[in-house]
């Protein structure tokens, strides 16, 4: 698929362009949009569409095969990774929550509650969980 | 041994009693596209200049192609490209002409480039240099500096007189160069959009010394703008921050950049201050912005540094 349609990049936004990249690839796969075990374009088809420089798209190639999102082909390129099955750690599923606890432990702060108050406050919310 | 292109060590360049270039140290790294940054008058032309040997420091070494800068060998000349800011090319001639002039010079020549460039950037053969508008020379004057397919291209202040459309194909044709993976661009430039597209390093010249070199990336992961607000008053020890560039403050919150965030900073800040802190990201310009802002006893260096070359 061609990168203009796969990508939007804005260079003089605050996010580094390697970021973006790496951002979209992650909700692309997330939406569906691109397929496990399917082929990226390569580094020089992005860097010409795009107008971007190579070493950029390929520094965020390289960090998404870190995180294992996606598999470098040899002599071929880059593709998503196989699926797996495997449910993340409790460590990083505890880990996505943190923005938002972050966020209630912050306001509860501005409003001035004790911890046991704020507690109370949430256990009702958690009812449902086991 | 060395992947540096361009090496200068502790360059001292004066203009009279006016300071330039102040014990500067660089190297330029093989295969980047390098923008150098700084503002109007901090030196950016006496630098390229010293760096390619067309001017003589007062004080230190700089090597090309790792020969020294002032004696270099026709081939390693015949390597390097480079475009000033004023051009002066034979008004009298017309543009095939002058490319069949420039071409004499060379050992290698890419003819079929040169021909993709003239339709491409609609500069007609049959044209007189001589009644070239400002921004249609500096096109002529880049395109003749590729005409040899040089291993290290330096540019000053290239897109200035571009309108954007010549500006994203000079961009495009830089890119061809970083695809290439072996061939070394520096340039200069104020304007900082075009450097965020096809740079992958930057360098901020200041006060005559090279005060940041690293890539793009890592300077915008690595300063940041963050707002903090606490219950009561502000902790006293924000000004020791390490890294702290500007700091505003009212009230009971403030709003300050660092120069070297890290992604626990926040957490940090967080149970030390038992704050809310919120991070903004930065852009070229605005961390330009804040890292000269912090200085701003400079601008006496830099009005006399003004137009010095």
């Amino acid at each position: 698929m061609s990168p203009r349609l796969l990508f939007q990049i804005h260079p003089s936004s605050g996010l580094p362009i390697y970021r973006q990249l790496m951002d979209q690839v992650r909700t692309l796969i997330a939406a569906g949009r691109i397929a496990a075990d399917e082929m990226l374009p390569s580094v020089r088809q992005i860097a010409e569409d795009l107008q971007i420089n190579p070493m950029t798209v390929s520094k965020a190639y390289s960090l998404l095969e870190r995180d294992g999102v996606l598999e470098r082909v040899r002599g071929q390129g880059m593709k998503v990774a196989t699926v797996t099955t495997a449910q993340p750690s409790v460590r990083q599923r505890q880990q996505s929550l943190k923005p938002l606890l972050e966020q209630l432990a912050a306001e509860a702060y501005q409003l001035n509650l004790t911890r046991d108050q704020v507690l109370a406050a949430l256990n009702p919310l958690l009812k449902d969980l086991k | 041994m060395t992947d540096a292109v361009i090496q200068m060590h502790d360059v001292t360049k004066r203009f009279g009693d006016k300071t330039v270039l102040d014990g500067l140290n660089y190297s330029l790294r093989k295969g980047t596209v390098t923008g150098l940054l700084g503002k109007n008058g901090s030196g950016k032309t006496t630098l390229l200049k010293c760096a390619l040997g067309l001017q003589t420091p007062q004080q230190g070494t700089v090597t090309v192609f790792e020969q020294p800068a002032l004696q270099l060998t026709g081939e390693a000349k015949a390597r390097l490209a480079y475009v000033p800011q004023e051009i002066s090319l034979y008004p009298w001639m017309k543009v095939r002409q002058i490319i069949a002039y420039t071409r004499a010079f060379y050992p290698r020549w890419n003819d079929t480039l040169i021909a993709r460039l003239i339709s491409e950037w609609e500069l007609g053969a049959e044209e007189r240099v001589g009644t070239l508008s400002t921004g249609q020379m500096q096109k002529l004057s880049i395109m003749l500096a590729l005409g040899h397919k040089p291993d290290l291209l330096v540019l000053d202040e290239p897109v200035a007189g571009l309108d954007p459309d010549a500006r994203r194909k000079f961009l495009a044709t830089l890119l061809d160069i970083a695809l290439s993976g072996e061939r070394t661009v520096l340039f200069s430039t104020h304007i900082t959009s075009d450097l965020e597209r096809v740079a992958d390093q930057v360098a901020v010249l200041r006060r005559g010394k090279i005060v940041y070199d690293d890539e793009l990336s890592q300077l915008k992961d690595s300063v940041k703008r963050i707002r903090i607000s606490v219950n009561g008053a502000l902790p006293a020890d924000l000004q020791d921050l390490p890294g702290l560039l500007i700091c505003d403050r009212d009230g009971s919150s403030a709003v300050f950049s660092v120069q070297n965030f890290s992604a626990d900073l926040p957490d940090q800040l967080r149970s030390q201050w038992r704050a809310e802190v919120a991070v903004e990201d930065l852009n070229l310009e605005e961390i330009f912005l804040e890292l000269h802002h912090q200085l701003q006893d400079d601008s006496q260096h830099e009005l006399e540094v003004a137009d010095a070359r």
